[in-house]
């Protein structure tokens, strides 16, 4: 089972290396940041997993619950800030 | 630690990093240097240091993400046209890589990660928890290193981070005033 | 190998599948609406599978009930993010995108 959560590790970090060509080539802002948004769900799975690899998810849960909430934060600074200071999109 | 996990991350924070400082949008900046500290808590828990992980996640990525923001609210986004940005100086280079290189070899004696038999682990650790409560009397180990062993240290460290914390707060202050003031005033 | 573990594989591996497709989505798709249509709904229903999967997985009620959490989190936090970032594109003057003026 722990072969499989590597493995499921691996994949994600594949996934996430073709999600890095949109953060260089996107060509909005918001391109840019929604991928980064991806990129941190997919963070989440991860570190799920590891704590999983390490048979102590008890740790690793609370850091993942900081790491929901702290997307979802992140994202609403970043917004209010583009609400005032108006942007084309670049 | 999981080797192949370790590869990918460790290019993961190698990208992030190089793409922040290139990129010439401050937000974009900020919005990388997030994904960036995701990463390296990532890193962290994965060396089994969850507490420095947590603090990573919540400090890094979320307060001080917020807190650069606050900043640009009074700086432009954007480098403007006119002014012109400094060339690569050749000595700084130079003094860079060299330090660099020093670092690299000095690290290569740097004993091995989880090693119980590296020197942090094997004289000091001992004597506290066979010494500190005979002459300390306090129950509590951690805080006895932390409060009477290296009491100085941690004076200091408070008194830094004390003023520090002092001076965030009136920088922010009178610039959230003047932010108000000019805001009313466009109005 | 327990009947737990297969049924917990099996969540994690739809999980995985919802997660390429939404990349997919992002890496193919037009514009900035249509990258968002495909990643609000993949993302959210590939984390929620992914975390239902490893909360099938632990043992532990408490740990377990921890995970749940987040997932009930995602299913708040992500429409939110995804419909004030449409909605500040569009504000911003973004045109969606259409098949003629490609």
């Amino acid at each position: 089972m722990i072969d499989f959560f590597i493995f499921v590790g691996v994949l994600l970090c594949v996934l996430i290396t073709f999600i890095f060509y949109r953060v260089f080539a996107g060509p909005t802002l918001f391109d840019r940041l929604i991928s980064m948004g991806v990129i941190g769900t997919k963070t989440l799975v991860l570190l799920l997993l590891i704590g999983f690899i390490y048979k102590r998810p008890d740790m690793f849960v609370d850091i993942s619950l900081v790491y929901t909430l702290l997307n979802f934060i992140g994202v609403l600074a970043i917004t209010k800030y583009l609400r005032r200071y108006k942007t084309d999109g670049y | 630690m999981v080797w192949q996990l370790d590869l990918f991350l460790l290019v993961f924070i190698i990208v992030l990093a190089i793409l922040s400082l290139v990129v010439k949008d401050l937000l974009l900046s900020i919005i990388l240097l997030g994904g960036y500290s995701f990463f390296m808590a990532l890193i962290y828990a994965e060396m089994g240091a969850v507490d420095v992980s947590f603090t990573e996640a919540s400090v890094g990525a979320g307060v001080s993400t917020i807190f650069m923001i606050v900043a640009l609210y009074f700086t432009a986004r954007f480098v403007r046209r006119d002014v012109k940005t400094k060339k690569i100086s050749l000595a700084g280079l130079i003094l860079a890589s060299l330090t660099a290189l020093v670092m690299i070899y000095v690290a290569d004696a740097m004993p091995d990660w989880g090693n119980p038999q590296a020197p942090a682990h094997l004289h000091i650790s001992d004597r506290y928890i066979e010494k500190s409560q005979i002459e300390m009397a306090t129950p509590n180990m951690v805080t006895t290193i932390l409060a009477d062993y290296r009491g100085y240290d941690t004076l200091g460290e408070t008194t830094v981070i004390f003023i520090a914390g002092i001076v965030c707060l009136l920088l922010l202050g009178t610039a959230t005033q003047r932010l108000k003031h000019n805001y009313d005033t466009k109005i | 190998m327990d009947i737990k573990d297969i049924i917990s594989m099996v969540f994690i591996g739809g999980g995985l599948f919802f997660f390429f497709t939404g990349v997919v989505g992002l890496l193919r798709f037009p514009d900035i609406y249509t990258r968002m249509h495909a990643l609000g709904k993949c993302d959210t229903l590939g984390l929620l599978l992914n975390v239902v999967g490893l909360a099938i997985y632990n043992s532990s009620s408490l740990t377990s009930i921890k995970i749940l959490f987040i997932a009930v989190f995602i299913l708040l936090t992500s429409p939110v993010v995804t419909h004030i970032i449409a909605k500040i594109t569009y504000d911003s003057g973004i045109k969606p995108w259409q098949k003629d003026n490609s």
